[in-house]
């Protein structure tokens, strides 16, 4: 049964395989083919991006006065600028066929020449001729790419132009019109109610099936999310009352995911209801419109409210992220809800307006009353006491100069909309609120920022801790992440916030791609070009080199050195040397990487150098002195060496200095220079042989053949005495106050030196004294005159007359006898 | 933890930059290139030996022996004998 299978399978891949290859071999037929009809291929489509431009173009005309339609015809402008580009690429393939093959045809023949066959010529005429219809037709292509990017410039001017006008536009408020603009209010209102009515009847009669699947499913969208949301995003934000003092992460985090969670999730609500009902065609395009602005004020209200409910929590209190008193914040709450719904109001109804073509009075002052209550709720704002004094609960007004400038921003729209500068008026009102609350959850993301970057914060945050369970760090590396994640988090906070804000102000998405592309690929200040890429690149570049030269190390060291029983100073030294190649070469291919030009260094260098080179002499000469130690190793890690005055055992080379540890532990750190330019003293340079020298005196009298024999003695009894070289007594001379002898013995292992000398003492001392033999003080000789003969008798005969005072208690008496000689005093 | 660490700045490296074409001249004596970016023609003058980064978002350009192409911006082209070729 296996068996079959397995044939069947191999008959079926052979088949696949044979079939496979004769597609391979047909795709470049038929591509080739298709490579000589490029001209013919791409000449309708150049002609219809042409003629598309030319419609562009009279559009653009025509919509000088909406912002909206010129947006959306830069969008097209833009689309036709990229296929335009795309004409040109495919070009590409047919040209680089055709400079092959011309270049395999080779040069025209000059007129000296032989001629050529005519099938070359005609042939070589022919693809020249191909080649400068394709350049034509990319010339045509390039010039159209032009002009539409000039129209883009174009629409930017427009816009420009249509924004300071709305700004500076000043309307003629006649309050006088007051009773016209109420009874325009209630016709345009009717107006409304018919549209929408007429609508919802032609809905009812036949789209009921369509309407009620979209219902349908957006009405399961909203339980998906709803459940969804609280089930499994649930315990992100639900705050848990009955926690004290929970701390500032944990109110940070619960904050923006109750203010994000939940407006995303009406978001999308809203996002699929309309998608679906625009999929379904139940909409007609000025429900449309309405119903799209509609649910985007609905969406910014909200977020809006959510985000003032997370800072303030005015019922949760430990939760808040602001010290701000409970009920003051509740007030607080309100006003910026009302604030943000006003303006939302203003905002779809001006959509309402647009779509009714309602008249200019009605709008003007539908905006004026709006502004008006924007800057009254604002002012307000700025009169709540919201500051609670941390100990005794009593409350505080604003800082005075937040409250001056709310209330400056407050009566900007109310004297812009009263003056008659409404435009002006709505944008303010509209940025205010807008970008104020961007500006506050851009905060918020800053201050989260700084709260991981806090001592301990990180570890106690749930990454923190699953990545002290994964990878097993310990608190240092996990508070230094918690830094790196402080940073990211800031990073991240303005590349979404910065570009928001932008898009809403009014920039478009390709402007901000590009400004932000140049900015990281590099700008010119000055001379320099600056590229944060090639400089994040070059830094990347030279981390790994680093880490590559540190593995190479260590695999060098651990496997190849180790193995072949390298001794461990020629260890030392290569692997000091590879990671000095290995720095340099990464820091070499890290700055060529960053596109530092070098130069420009070399002037500055070299006007430095006289300085650096007096500075460095010392520095550059131990240096070297260093690589010098490395190769010649004249002293290896573990030698006793002695050297400018000290002595120890060398425990590092480094590259400027080399540590020696004295006996008593001391380091000594050595500048190599005075290694290599003064004599070292190694005692296990090639082996660890030393002799020990022992000096002994015999005293005078003592027989020095006896002594000699004995000598040898004690040093062949010694273990550690090595027999060959033998050991061996000198007789070195006759000293001031005893034969001089020397023992001399050589030691396996010079380090031991110490304690063999200490035994072999010990033994000479023993023998001696077995054998009567002294080792004497220095000698003096004394001559005593007859005179100090008979002082030093007269001394002790007067000692013995007087009773014993105790022993060595003698005062020198100076008897006359004792002057007379010239002694100053006997002691007996 | 020092693997992973390792890994992810390989894939930094790998994702890198491609960001603007880049050309080389392999002539002994200086090349101009027309390029077209956005509304704009300028030349770009490239020195023998010079390797230039430019046109990051799409461009016409047009080669000394008058051969004309349109880039993307992930292109190297090598100019030998004014002839241009392109990887």
């Amino acid at each position: 049964m296996g068996g079959s299978k397995l044939i069947f399978s191999g008959k079926l891949s052979k088949f696949l395989f044979v079939f496979a290859i004769f597609f391979a071999f047909l795709a470049p037929v038929s591509h080739g083919f298709a490579q000589q009809n490029i001209i013919a291929e791409q000449r309708p489509i150049i002609d219809s991006l042409k003629k598309q431009t030319a419609d562009l173009s009279g559009q653009m005309a025509k919509a000088s006065t909406s912002d909206e339609e010129l947006a959306d015809l830069r969008l097209q402008m833009e689309g036709v600028t990229k296929k335009l580009l795309g004409v040109g690429l495919a070009f590409r393939p047919r040209l680089t066929e055709i400079n092959a093959r011309l270049e395999q045809l080779g040069p025209a023949p000059a007129q000296g020449q032989p001629a050529e066959p005519a099938i070359v010529t005609d042939e070589r005429n022919r693809l020249t001729g191909e080649k400068a219809q394709i350049n034509a037709m990319i010339g045509e292509t390039e010039d159209s790419s032009v002009t539409v990017n000039q129209m883009i410039e174009r629409i930017g001017e427009m816009r420009r132009e249509l924004f300071t006008r709305t700004l500076s536009q000043r309307v003629d408020i006649n309050y006088s019109l007051g009773s016209q603009v109420v009874g325009a209010a209630g016709y345009e209102t009717q107006k409304l109610g018919r549209r929408i009515s007429s609508w919802w009847r032609f809905v009812l009669s036949f789209k009921l099936k369509p309407f009620l699947a979209a219902a349908f499913f957006a009405l399961a969208a909203a339980l998906v999310l709803h459940f969804g949301a609280r089930r499994f995003l649930g315990d992100l934000f639900l705050r848990d009352p009955t926690v004290e003092a929970p701390s500032y992460l944990s109110r940070l985090s619960a904050a923006f995911w109750s203010t994000l969670i939940p407006s995303a999730a009406v978001g999308v609500f809203l996002g699929t209801t309309y998608f679906f009902l625009d999929y379904f065609n139940v909409l007609r395009t000025d429900i449309a419109k309405m119903l799209s602005s509609l649910f985007s004020v609905i969406v910014i209200v909200y977020f809006i409210h959510r985000l003032a409910k997370a800072v303030l929590c005015s019922d949760m209190p430990n939760w808040r992220l602001v010290h701000i008193a409970p009920k003051p914040a509740r007030v607080l709450t309100y006003l910026i809800t009302t604030t943000a719904l006003i303006n939302g109001l203003d905002y779809f109804l001006n959509t309402v307006n647009q779509v009714l073509a309602s008249p200019l009075s009605l709008t003007v002052a539908k905006s004026l009353l709006a502004t008006v209550l924007v800057g009254l709720l604002i002012i307000a704002i700025a009169w709540v006491k919201p500051l609670e004094q941390e100990e005794t609960g009593a409350v505080r007004p604003w800082p005075k100069a937040l409250r001056v400038f709310l209330i400056c921003l407050g009566l900007f729209p109310i004297v812009a909309a009263l003056l008659g500068y409404i435009g002006l008026a709505r944008f303010a009102s509209q940025q205010i609120v807008v970008n104020g609350a961007f500006l506050v959850t851009m905060y918020l993301g800053f201050l989260t920022a700084r709260a991981i970057t806090a001592e301990q914060a990180f570890g106690s945050t749930s990454v923190g801790r699953a990545m002290q369970q994964r990878f097993g760090m310990d608190e240092t590396s996990l508070d230094q992440l918690g830094l790196v994640a402080g940073i990211l988090t800031n990073f991240v906070v303005l590349l979404i916030g910065v570009p928001l804000i932008l898009l809403q102000l009014g920039f478009q998405w390709s402007e901000l791609q590009t400004w932000f592309l140049r900015l990281m690929t590099g700008f010119q200040v000055g001379n320099f070009s600056i590229s944060f890429t090639s400089i994040f690149t070059g830094l990347l570049l030279f981390v790994i080199g680093y880490f590559i030269t540190r593995w190479f190390q260590n695999w060098l060291d651990g496997s190849v050195m180790a193995r072949g029983r390298v001794d461990s100073g020629v260890r030392n030294s290569i692997r000091t040397v590879v990671g000095y190649l290995g720095l340099a070469l990464a820091a070499l291919v890290g700055i060529s990487a960053a596109g530092i030009n070098l130069s420009n260094l070399a002037l500055v260098a070299g006007g430095l150098s006289l300085g650096i080179g007096f500075g460095l002499q010392n520095v550059v000469s131990n240096f070297v002195s260093g690589l010098i130690l490395l190769v010649e190793r004249p002293i290896k890690v573990g030698d006793w060496v002695e050297a400018g005055g000290v002595a120890g055992i060398v425990k590092k080379i480094s590259v400027r200095a080399t540590e020696v540890e004295t006996f008593q532990r001391q380091s000594i750190i050595v500048p190599n220079s005075s290694l290599i330019n003064d004599n070292v003293a190694n005692w296990t340079h090639r082996n660890k042989l030393g002799r020990a020298d022992i000096p002994i005196g015999a005293a005078y009298g003592s027989d020095p053949r006896k002594v000699h024999a004995l000598l040898l003695d004690i040093g062949r009894s010694h273990p550690q005495v090595l027999k060959n070289p033998e050991p061996f007594v000198a007789f070195k001379g006759f000293g001031d106050s005893s034969l001089d002898f020397e023992l001399r013995v050589f030691l396996s292992d010079i380090s031991s030196i110490v304690l063999v000398e200490n035994e072999l003492r010990f033994l000479i001392v023993e023998k001696f004294a077995e054998e009567g033999i002294e080792i004497p003080f220095p000698q003096r000789d004394i001559n005593l005159r007859v005179e100090q003969i008979e002082a030093i008798a007269d001394a002790i005969a007067a000692r013995k007359s007087q009773p014993k005072v105790g022993t060595g208690s003698g005062k020198g008496k100076v008897t006359a006898g004792a002057a007379k000689a010239g002694i100053a005093g006997i002691k007996i | 933890m020092n693997r992973y660490a390792i890994a992810f700045l390989l894939v930094a490296i790998g994702a890198g930059p491609a960001f603007a074409a880049s050309a080389v001249n392999n002539d002994s004596e200086p090349r101009t290139l027309v390029v077209t970016e956005g509304s704009t023609k300028s030349d770009l003058v490239l020195s023998p030996g010079e390797t230039v980064d430019f046109c990051p978002a799409g461009c016409f350009v047009t080669f000394p022996n008058g051969d004309r192409q349109a880039l993307t911006g992930s292109e190297t082209i090598e100019i030998t004998g004014g002839q241009a070729t392109i990887n």
